[in-house]
């Protein structure tokens, strides 16, 4: 049994918009799957289909075998959802949303005080739970929004976007109280980020997805290793500028680095490293420290697609470039 | 069923704490309606010279109406910051049937506007205007300003999944809520109005609204069952249609 099925998914928007074009995806009980693109890829439109909330212009999207469309209700009994924004009333305290939730979500008033006091113990909010939302800072909502999303507890939590926003200590904190659950509870976690380090770190599973179609699909290393292409970054003595030509010679883009170092990707780094070393060496260029760099799924990314996942990370050359101008005053 | 119920009551706890929280919105809310009782009721009653106490007393329940109704109407706005925020979202894919979440929130919305009939009520008798002092006629009372006011939220509801916009929303809101004050008879009764009028009165469900308020409030008359008929008729196409077209609002 899958936790979530989607085959040929196609959602075409009422303003013309193709925002899903034939979406195949497999997420397998008891994991953490993520999926992982860029921005306006259509990862919110992938979760709003399965979380029930709109339908799809065509295709089949089931959810432990239950078919969105048609039996939504059943779906809807079975999911945990946090949306990419804010789902709270900020005007009411902790303790409330928990409350008002848990009577739509329908636990029983006998277990609701129980729930609720052992998930707000469990997302550290036990001593904020009496002040308003909006007082709350982003980590503080986020733990809320997912203790709320827990209450029933659901077989499979689907969340978009769960750290956005969130500095790298909040972000952490969010992640391990989400691990800590599903080891706790064996509930499928099935999230879309745009993190591509998000997902190499918490996630079992991921795929990828650009335009509204999976490129590529496995755990995080199978993807490295199937498409990734590692680094290597060289820091030389003597001039930067000659290696890199030497460099473009033998068919490698390097960019030159701080602290004279060049950077450059390769296929397989135990063959050509020697072989680098040795060129680099006959001009007279000598290498002080060879390092090889693990690949990211950025760079899957990049090599699937010829572009990045995040618009925030910017590649090397960018940041040179910026570095140089700041350096010049303009 | 009874789990529709409960989430339907639990949208209006909601509603009720945020109340508690921040009640400033009754308070500015009560302004125009509190001037049109005390000053333009007071004023016209001596004009016209009937006395202070029939005039007042007659446009009371309008002007409960006309102020709890603007509030339903406005009610729509929420859901349109709601829709922009992740709460409808996580609305519409929890267990719950639409239908709970349309007939919840418009119920939320009329607990809300009906806080307006104490408010006025209590400011007209101020000033001297007479109602019933039967405890029971006046929660029935209380009832119908809730039960019209849900169509009136449901109303808005619909609004606001069509429009999306705030501004527009707004603006649709405005353009719909003094029409419907002034084609009722919350001001004058039915009998003196221009034909044209009065056959808008007769389909504004505003005019049964405020015909079984002052049935109930001022003659302590209690034969309001074609009014409730007909309220009922409004509420159940509101709701019907707000709970169809609520899908549009997250598209």
């Amino acid at each position: 049994m899958f936790a979530i099925e989607v085959k040929d998914l196609v959602k075409v928007y009422s303003g013309g918009i193709t925002a899903l074009s034939g979406v195949d995806l497999m997420v397998e009980e008891g994991i953490s799957h993520a999926i992982l693109g860029p921005n306006g890829a259509g990862k919110t439109t992938l979760i709003r289909i399965v979380t029930t909330q709109i339908k799809p212009t065509r295709g089949i999207a089931r959810v432990f075998g239950f078919d969105v469309k048609s039996q939504g209700g059943k779906v809807r009994e079975l999911i945990g959802y946090v949306p990419q924004e804010m789902s709270l009333w900020t005007d009411l305290t902790g303790y409330e949303n928990m409350l008002i939730y848990a009577k739509i979500y329908g636990i029983e008033p006998s277990k609701r005080w129980g729930v609720i006091e052992e998930l707000l113990e469990f997302m550290d909010l036990k001593d904020a739970a009496n002040r308003l939302v909006k007082t709350y800072s982003g980590g503080m909502i986020r733990r809320l929004e997912v203790a709320i999303s827990l209450m029933p507890r659901p077989k499979l939590l689907v969340l978009d976007e769960p750290t956005i926003g969130l500095d790298p200590r909040a972000r952490m904190l969010v992640w391990e109280k989400l691990l800590a659950y599903k080891r706790e509870s064996g509930t499928t976690i099935f999230f879309a980020t745009h993190y591509m380090d998000e997902a190499d770190k918490y996630a079992d599973k991921v795929s990828l997805i650009n335009r509204g179609k999976i490129i590529a699909g496995g755990t995080p290393l199978e993807l490295k290793e199937t498409y990734g292409v590692e680094k290597i970054k060289l820091k030389v003595s003597g001039s930067v500028e000659k290696a890199s030509s030497v460099l473009y010679e033998l068919g490698y883009t390097a960019s030159i680095g701080d602290n004279e170092e060049v950077v450059l990707t390769v296929k397989d780094p135990a063959i050509a490293l020697p072989k680098i070393i040795e060129s680099l060496h006959s001009v007279g260029v000598k290498v002080l420290e060879a390092r090889v760099l693990e690949a990211s799924l950025d760079d899957v990314f990049i090599k699937l697609t010829g572009r990045g996942i995040s618009e925030e990370r910017e590649g090397i050359r960018e940041v040179l470039a910026t570095r140089r101008m700041i350096k010049r005053g303009g | 069923m009874l789990r529709a119920v409960e989430s339907v009551l639990a949208m209006v706890e909601m509603e009720l704490r945020r109340l508690r929280h921040d009640p400033v919105e009754i308070a500015t809310r009560a302004i125009q309606p509190v001037l049109w009782v005390t000053v333009f009721g007071v004023v016209m009653a001596h004009r016209i010279s009937i006395g202070v106490q029939d005039y007042v007393s007659f446009i009371a329940p309008g002007v409960v109406f006309q102020s709890a109704t603007f509030m339903a109407l406005a009610y729509g706005i929420m859901m349109v910051f709601e829709r922009e925020s992740g709460i409808l979202k996580k609305l519409l894919s929890s267990p719950i049937p639409r239908s709970s979440v349309v007939i919840g929130r418009s119920l939320a919305g009329a607990v809300r506007a009906s806080t307006q009939y104490i408010i006025v009520l209590a400011s007209a008798a101020l000033v001297g205007a007479r109602f019933t002092g039967n405890i029971p006629l006046l929660l029935v009372g209380y009832f119908i300003v809730v039960y019209t006011c849900t169509g009136f939220t449901a109303l808005s509801i619909l609004i606001a999944s069509t429009v999306k916009a705030r501004e527009r929303f707004m603006g649709i809101v405005g353009a719909i809520s003094m029409p419907l004050f002034f084609t009722s008879n919350a001001l004058y009764p039915l009998d003196i109005m221009p034909e044209a009028i009065k056959l808008l009165a007769m389909v504004n469900p505003l005019t049964y609204a405020v015909n079984a308020l002052r049935k109930l409030v001022l003659f302590s008359d209690v034969s309001i069952l074609e009014d409730l008929a007909a309220l009922t008729l409004f509420n159940a196409v509101s709701l019907l249609v707000a709970m169809r077209e609520l899908d549009k609002i997250i598209e």
